[in-house]
């Protein structure tokens, strides 16, 4: 057995596993204010694609492609939450869960329509041709998930922590009520948070697409793997997410190499049922101590 | 500033407020005693907006606002120190002024140095709390807590203020010290609904007191005129000066 060949499946498979973390992040943010979360967050990321797909075929270039993306994909987590999530919400219901589910395959059914059934190849001006990188080869599109993946979590974990609108956010996810009194409207928070949301999907679209290539079923795996790693690191560490990404995505490439490929998906599936068996706060979810 | 007229409120299908009225005029202020259960809580909760009134009116400032969400309630100049404090655990103690002020500030940047000056105000109250500004609240001893309460109301620079249960589960010694703040504020012409168990101790400092039982106001007057009054006297000071 070789070494390189270990070190280099870890690492395109911890790549892979960014996307993940990418995406439990978004069930972070929107966790964290309402104590929901979006089950049709695959659907936003295949959507998203979709989008970005179109508008880079109507001849818009990848520096305007992007943005616009973003701002579709934040639009759509703000129709998740006023068609759906509020509804439940203000009568203090789990509907939210079913409503995702629905708002999603509604989703997957629309863009079946508008886009067809087939994958289709994401064109991107990223290369991908193999660079070597202390002796592992690496694609820049690659790279760029890592880039992507920690651009947006350092801007949104800033904007969480220097601004006040970011403080109002944690407010929120503290002690709503609190929050209300101090003229924090909880309503609007959780549509800033479910916009961010769809933001962070959009993003992890277009970074997984040039992969996976664009499809209605490109996300129902991704979006399997980040719930597992969502519960495994706890639902309301961002650090976290990040680390059990990288591991659940090496493991994964390791579990393919060395038992075979139809076995990927089986790590991400045990380890959730290792972490709803054992540690339900997750491995990084504080067990939330207070003092009355 | 502040007037309550024939509040009805509760929770589900219990009624706890059955017709409430009191009123805080500028500058005063008012203590609201009586027993565990006689909805003292429920009142603020109504008044603030945490809870939606069933019936009856709330004006603040000349304005009605029964039925608004509480964030709307706050923007309109009340601030409330609830009952268990509720500070933001996971936040600093600073950032938890920062956000008492948060309908004053601007939400990016910028709200610093915006906020220096009450912040300056609120510290030279509370030296514990400048001692802790970067420590995390929930960190905080249950008096600190409870001075941050008090502080992070005071961030808003609120037309009325309400002030529920300050004194619960405080040690004696920082019970005498909420109460030294308690005044040193009406010194200084707060507007001041408080809600206290410690009866004798909320007389001391009020101007005016309203004694509810049973989801009613049955008793009102001057502090000095209760303090005579046969049953209030027997029902909650004779008892908590016992209890004290």
């Amino acid at each position: 057995m070789n070494d390189s060949v270990v070190a280099q499946m870890v690492v395109s498979g911890a790549l892979m596993g960014l996307v993940y973390a990418l995406i439990a992040y978004g069930f972070q943010l929107t966790y964290a204010t309402s104590k929901s979360i979006n089950f049709g967050q695959g659907e936003l990321v295949m959507v998203s694609a979709f989008i970005c797909l179109s508008l880079t075929n109507l001849g818009l270039p990848y520096p305007v492609m992007v943005p616009l993306g973003l701002f579709c994909g934040s639009l759509l987590g703000l129709f998740v939450e006023r068609s759906g999530v509020r509804l439940a919400l203000e009568q203090k219901s789990e509907g939210w869960i079913l409503l995702t589910i629905i708002i999603g395959l509604l989703f997957f059914s629309v863009s079946e329509n508008i886009w067809g059934r087939d994958d289709r190849p994401f064109p991107t001006p990223i290369p991908s041709d193999a660079i070597q990188l202390f002796g592992i080869s690496v694609t820049p599109v690659e790279i760029s998930v890592a880039v992507g993946v920690f651009m947006i979590m350092g801007i949104i974990e800033l904007f969480k922590r220097k601004t006040l609108l970011g403080k109002a956010f944690e407010a929120v996810s503290a002690d709503r009520d609190a929050a209300e009194l101090m003229g924090i409207s909880a309503t609007k928070t959780i549509m800033l948070s479910y916009s961010l949301s769809g933001m962070v999907a959009a993003l992890a679209g277009i970074l997984v697409a040039p992969i996976t290539t664009v499809g209605p079923t490109m996300a129902s795996a991704l979006v399997l793997k980040a719930f597992s790693v969502a519960v495994v690191a706890g639902l309301d560490s961002g650090f976290g997410v990040v680390v059990i990404g990288l591991f659940l995505g090496a493991l994964e490439s390791l579990t393919s190499y060395y038992v075979g490929s139809g076995w990927r998906e089986a790590p991400g599936l045990v380890l959730l049922i290792l972490a709803l068996a054992i540690r339900p706060t997750g491995v990084f979810g504080a067990a939330v101590i207070r003092k009355v | 500033m502040l007037t309550v007229d024939n509040l009805h409120a509760g929770y589900g299908a219990s009624e706890v407020l059955l017709g409430v009225s009191l009123t805080v005029t500028q500058g005063t202020v008012v203590a609201l005693i009586g027993p565990n259960g006689a909805g003292k809580t429920t009142t603020m909760r109504a008044i603030s907006g945490l809870l939606k009134p069933t019936g009856g009116e709330i004006s603040i400032d000349g304005r009605q606002v029964q039925g608004m969400d509480a964030s709307r309630i706050a923007k309109l100049g009340l601030a409330h120190a609830p009952e268990g404090r509720k500070v933001f655990g996971p936040l600093s103690v600073e950032d938890n002024l920062l956000l008492g002020a948060y309908c004053r500030l601007p939400k990016f940047f910028g709200f610093l140095g915006k906020a220096a000056h009450d912040l300056e105000r609120v510290y030279e109250l509370f030296p514990r709390l400048l001692e802790r500004r970067t420590q995390s609240a929930g960190t905080l001893s249950g008096g600190e807590q409870q001075m941050l309460a008090i502080g992070r109301a005071l961030m808003a620079n609120p037309k009325v203020m309400l002030m529920d249960e300050p004194s619960m589960g405080l040690a004696p010694v920082i019970v005498e010290e909420v109460f030294a703040i308690i005044n040193r504020l009406k010194e200084t012409g707060i507007t001041l609904l408080l809600v206290e168990q410690m009866a004798k101790r909320a007389l001391e400092v009020a101007d005016y007191a309203y004694v509810m039982e049973r989801g009613r106001i049955v008793v009102e007057g001057k502090p000095a005129e209760l303090q005579k009054d046969e049953r209030v006297l027997s029902a909650y000071l004779g008892s908590v000066a016992t209890a004290e």
